[in-house]
């Protein structure tokens, strides 16, 4: 496995949780995951943006230009009801696989 | 009986093969089988992907093929684990651990 | 490397996949049945899930294909990127490989044109030269006399035809200067020998080869665009040859070049010419073709069949002849052949020598990119493929340097035709597919040579995880490795060295042999003249006579002389002669060169007079001078003056009427032998004239050319120029086979210098941390300089004595080419020793000062 395709596959999944902490802007949401995973988990801004573009096409998350304290015009992403309803979806499907895998590859002991 | 779709997840399959075929010698159909079925079906492999992964493995040499016969008397080709595809999927597991466990502390965590 | 498999079991593969897929298929939908579905329902269910079976082998052989493709391009993009990244080292890798192998597929090309390739005649192989000679007297080979050619060409069974041709330079005068021009005289059957038809017209009617019949030419492609500018409407104009009109019949190809390739027509002889009858006459050099499968010793047996006959038949004449074969190709290329393969062993040690030295700077780099190989193989990568990365480096070097090469081989082949004079056949050198297949296999063996021992050792798992990890470590291992390369390449260096040294030393010697006459201030001239004219011994006399006498009056003209050959360029020409008389005993036979001389001959050769007179002017063929190896070997108790010699070979009995110093007629390289100069002034109708001349000799030329024209008008002068320039150009082909000898050994050495310089810089880079250890320890400067200087001069030391025990042994390839000089010269071995001994000194000694300048307490603080 190489270690991006798993990052990439649940991006949505982080996205969508990270966004139901606050809204923000990209650049933030990607510093945001690095330090919540302890520097695990790092996306560059060539996948983020993309992503970010295919959840608001969805529907799941909608965007805002806003002026932020240094006076300049940033696009904060914040999660719609739908994105809400996506991200329980997918959190259930995640810890369902996750599960299962970790179950054929760690064997349970005893 | 509902079409096949994939239900695993992205960049997982290699690792899961490797962990199978380290289990002992099997073939491709028995593969898919497996995983169904420790997996209690919540794991489902797609057959289209399936061959190509185990024929890309093969080339990178973490697998070794040999026709043998099956359980039920037909040839077929069978795949064992090479002692690089031991540490490739040594490898893998690790790698699985630390990226599921940090998604699963972002799933978890509050703030 | 399984893309290996994949190439030899494609079929195999194929097969094995479809009965894969079917396993599994065949599996799917049994359990389908055994949960109850119908077959069919169960089978059409299975196809439906799998979706396109196609689809999905065509995935997995596109895995492994992918394979292959994907390793190479994926290998050809990092060489490049690695390439890109240190352009200097790079440029200076693909320039060496572009000297090297171009100048490798020069020499190739050259050896390939002269000495591989058939000549450009139809069945090459079966032309062969004919000669007769006496063997009774030991004669040289010598032309053959008409009457006889025609019966060896009737009596034969092992030849197809036989044929001859004889050269001589003739006046065109239907122009307003007369233009000398090269004529060769053929007999019959001269096209059908060499099987060429003419490009243009026909060849020879019988009529035109009979005696009294039509007269009649070819001419050559060069004459033809030259003097005709390629009128198509040619034949039939007439050209006037002397003083007779004669139409041309036809034109030869430009790439026939018999029986040389400055010849503008071509005149058939009548061999039923009274004339044509006498035995004794030795007109023709012979052509034949053997017939297929005939070898030369089969020929050489019929012939001497066929001449022993004659020789019953012909007591007086033919007794003792015989007849003398080589093959065509043999007497053109025979000479050239021992330098072309030294020049090519010479560019193939050079290429070597590069190559070691690019091996060796690929190996000092191995420590940066430890690191990339480690993670490669952390990847899963296997041995193979960071091998197969090395080595496709290497190729793309290669390659690129092939590429160049070729210019560089283009550049070689044009100086090669430059080299016209000293060559045979240069004209067929050419840059076509078989010369750049060459390049290309030169560039596979310098990938092989520069990439393998690199790639071997970095892809060493265990080497490349421990400097990965620990940075700086000893290298020592390595570094040995590389220290056997640098003694290689001091080794080769060395080697050519000493041949050049050699050959240098020989021309040192060769420039203090006094010749024994005087080539300053001689200027050499030509006058056509046609071999009918000697059929009129007394009008020719006349006709020399004269014209000595009149260029002695030039103004500015000290004293003139006619010879047949050229004094210091001469080929020698050995006859047997007896002493009429008891004055030597008879058992004694007598071997000397024989030279034909007229005029004041030895005053203007400034050769002294040792005895008695010089040739007198008035008499022909009967009286010769001496040299004084001739006196003294076989007259050493009496004088020679005064007694007759019998020429075994010839009609006379000259009388020696003086005694002259020892010359070097033949060259300067061939010391003085037994010499004989016949006083006679008509040997050849187009002798060489020698006028000794105050002050410049080329100054006179116009004089000269007027004086020439007012007494002969319808001949034409030509070959004008000093005696020194010719001697020198006779030794043109020697001095450029030094100098490229010198230039390739000075080639040798600057790499083997940069390479060692290159080996211990490196290797003082490596070593870092310990040199700072050692001085914070107490260690002196000058100890650490001395320590790596050792090393340095350690391995030159063993390269060097390693490259003289090889020339040694090689200098047997020059033995023929050296004059006074031994092939192991002590004072050429020696020199060449202490000179590399130097060098190396000089290359190790600025790293070894720059690791003396180290200072430990910076290295110490950066750990």
């Amino acid at each position: 496995m190489k270690p991006n395709d798993l990052v990439q596959g649940t991006l949505s999944l982080l996205i969508l949780r990270i966004l139901s902490l606050e809204p923000m802007h990209g650049w933030a949401l990607s510093q945001r995951l690095k330090q919540m995973s302890k520097d695990v988990l790092q996306v560059g801004p060539g996948s983020l943006y993309p992503a970010l573009h295919k959840l608001e096409q969805e529907g799941w998350v909608t965007a805002e230009w806003l002026t932020s304290e240094t006076k300049r015009r940033v696009k904060f992403y914040s999660l719609t009801k739908e994105g809400r309803r996506q991200l329980n979806a997918q959190t259930a499907d995640w810890k369902r696989l996750s599960g299962a895998i970790s179950a054929i590859v760690i064997p349970a002991r005893g | 009986m509902p079409l096949e779709k994939s239900e695993l997840l992205q960049g997982t399959l290699d690792m899961l093969i490797l962990k199978i075929v380290a289990l002992g010698p099997v073939h491709g159909y028995g593969i898919s089988h497996r995983i169904r079925q420790i997996s209690k079906d919540v794991l489902q492999v797609q057959q289209g992907s399936l061959y190509p992964a185990l024929h890309r493995l093969e080339r990178r040499g973490w697998l070794e093929a040999t026709w043998g016969q099956s359980e039920n008397g037909r040839e077929a080709k069978f795949y064992k684990l090479s002692a690089k595809g031991r540490r490739q999927l040594a490898t893998e597991e690790s790698n699985w651990q630390r990226l599921a466990g940090a998604i699963t502390l972002i799933m978890q965590t509050a703030e | 490397m399984r893309w290996l498999k994949f190439f030899f079991r494609k079929s195999a593969i194929e097969k094995e996949l479809n009965s894969e897929i079917r396993f599994h298929l065949d599996s799917v939908t049994q359990e389908k049945i055994d949960a109850g579905l119908p077959p069919e329902e169960a089978r059409r269910l299975t196809m439906l899930e799998f979706g396109g079976a196609e689809q999905v082998k065509e995935e997995c052989r596109y895995a492994h294909r992918l394979a292959f493709v994907e390793t190479t391009l994926a290998n050809l993009k990092a060489a490049v990127r690695f390439m890109r990244k240190s352009p200097g080292f790079s440029i200076a890798i693909i320039l060496t490989l572009a000297l090297g192998i171009g100048a490798n597929s020069a020499v190739f090309s050259a050896i390939d044109a002269i000495l591989l390739r058939p000549l450009p005649y139809p069945n090459a192989g079966e032309l062969v030269v004919l000669h007769q000679y006496n063997r009774a007297s030991k004669d040289s080979s010598r032309p053959i006399a008409p009457v006889r050619l025609e019966e060896w060409n009737k009596y034969n069974s092992a030849f197809q035809a036989i044929a001859g041709s004889y050269t001589q330079d003739l006046s065109e005068t239907s122009g307003t200067v007369p233009e000398r021009l090269a004529e060769a005289d053929v007999t019959p059957r001269f096209l059908q020998v060499l099987g060429v038809a003419p490009e243009l017209g026909r060849d020879f009617t019988p009529a035109e080869e009979r005696f009294g019949g039509p007269s009649a030419v070819l001419i050559s492609d060069r004459f033809w665009r030259r003097r005709f500018h390629a009128d198509a409407n040619v034949l039939g104009k007439r050209i006037r040859i002397e003083s007779s009109s004669v139409p041309i019949v036809g034109v030869l190809p430009a790439s026939f070049q018999f029986p040389d390739k400055d010849i503008d027509l071509w005149w058939p002889v009548p061999m039923d010419a009274p004339i044509a009858q006498n035995r004794a006459y030795t007109w023709f050099t012979g052509i034949g073709r053997m017939k297929p499968g005939i070898t030369l010793a089969q020929a050489r047996a019929d012939l001497d069949t066929v001449q022993a006959r004659l020789g019953r038949q012909f007591p007086q004449t033919d007794k003792d002849l015989a007849a003398r074969i080589q093959s065509l190709k043999e007497t053109i290329v025979a000479g050239s052949r021992r330098s072309l393969w030294i020049l090519f062993g010479s560019v193939t040690l050079l290429l070597l020598i590069a190559c070691t030295n690019i091996a060796a700077l690929l190996l000092s780099r191995i420590t940066e990119r430890a690191h990339e190989i480690s993670i490669r193989y952390s990847l899963g990568a296997g041995r193979g493929s960071i091998i197969g990365q090395f080595l496709t480096e290497a190729l793309v070097l290669a390659l690129a340097g092939s590429v160049v090469g070729l210019a560089v081989a283009a550049a070689g082949v044009r100086v090669f035709h430059s080299l016209a004079k000293a060559l045979p056949r240069v004209e067929e050198i050419t840059l076509d597919w078989r010369l750049a297949l060459y390049t290309l296999c030169c560039a596979i063996l310098a990938t092989a040579l520069c990439g393998l021992v690199p790639a071997l050792i970095a892809s060493r798992r265990s080497i490349s995880s421990t400097l990965a990890s620990h940075g700086r470590t000893q290298v020592s291992a390595r570094a040995s490795l590389q220290w056997t390369l640098v003694g290689v390449q001091v080794a080769l260096a060395v080697t050519l060295l000493v041949g050049a040294g050699l050959l240098l030393r020989s021309f040192q010697e060769l420039g203090r042999v006094s010749p024994g006459f005087d080539p300053n201030h001689v200027l050499t001239l030509r006058i056509s003249g046609n071999y009918g004219e000697t059929n009129d011994q007394k009008k020719m006399f006349q006709r020399m006579k004269n014209t000595v006498g009149a260029l002695a009056t030039v103004p500015g003209v000290e004293s003139a002389a006619i010879s047949a050959t050229v004094p210091g360029a001469g080929s020698g020409f050995p006859i047997e002669i007896k002493a009429a008389g008891s004055a030597v005993s008879p058992s004694r036979k007598i071997t000397a060169d024989e030279k034909v001389v007229y005029g004041a001959y030895f005053e203007t050769m400034r050769i002294p007079l040792l005895a008695g007179n010089t040739c007198k002017k008035d008499t022909l063929w009967t009286t010769a001078v001496v040299n004084r190896s001739f006196a003294e070997t076989y007259f050493p108790n009496q004088t020679a003056i005064g007694h007759h010699l019998q020429i075994t070979s010839f009609d006379a009995k000259p009388e020696i009427v003086g005694v002259v110093g020892d010359a070097r007629e033949n060259g300067l390289n061939h010391p003085a032998v037994p010499t004989f100069y016949w006083c006679s002034s008509n040997a050849d109708p187009s002798p060489y004239f020698l006028l000794r001349v105050r002050g410049d000799p080329m100054k006179l030329a116009n004089a000269l050319r007027r004086e020439i024209h007012r007494i002969e008008p319808s001949r034409s002068v030509f070959e004008m120029m000093p005696l020194s320039e010719r001697l020198s150009e006779s030794n043109a082909e020697n001095r450029f086979r030094t100098l490229l000898l010198a230039l390739f050994a000075l080639t040798a050495i600057s790499l083997a210098a940069i390479g060692l310089y290159g080996t211990l810089s490196y290797l003082v880079a490596r070593r870092n941390r310990e040199i700072g250890l050692r001085m914070a320890l107490g260690a002196l400067p000058s100890q650490i300089r001395a320590r790596f200087l050792a090393q340095g001069a350690g391995v030159a030391l063993l390269g060097c004595v390693a490259g003289l025990v090889i020339a040694a042994a090689l200098s047997r390839l020059l033995a023929g080419m050296l004059y006074e000089v031994s092939r192991l010269d002590p004072l050429t071995y020696i020199a060449v020793a202490t000179g590399v001994l130097v060098l190396a000194a000089a290359a190790a000694a600025l790293p070894a000062g720059r690791a003396a300048h180290l200072d430990p307490m910076q290295i110490l603080r950066h750990e």
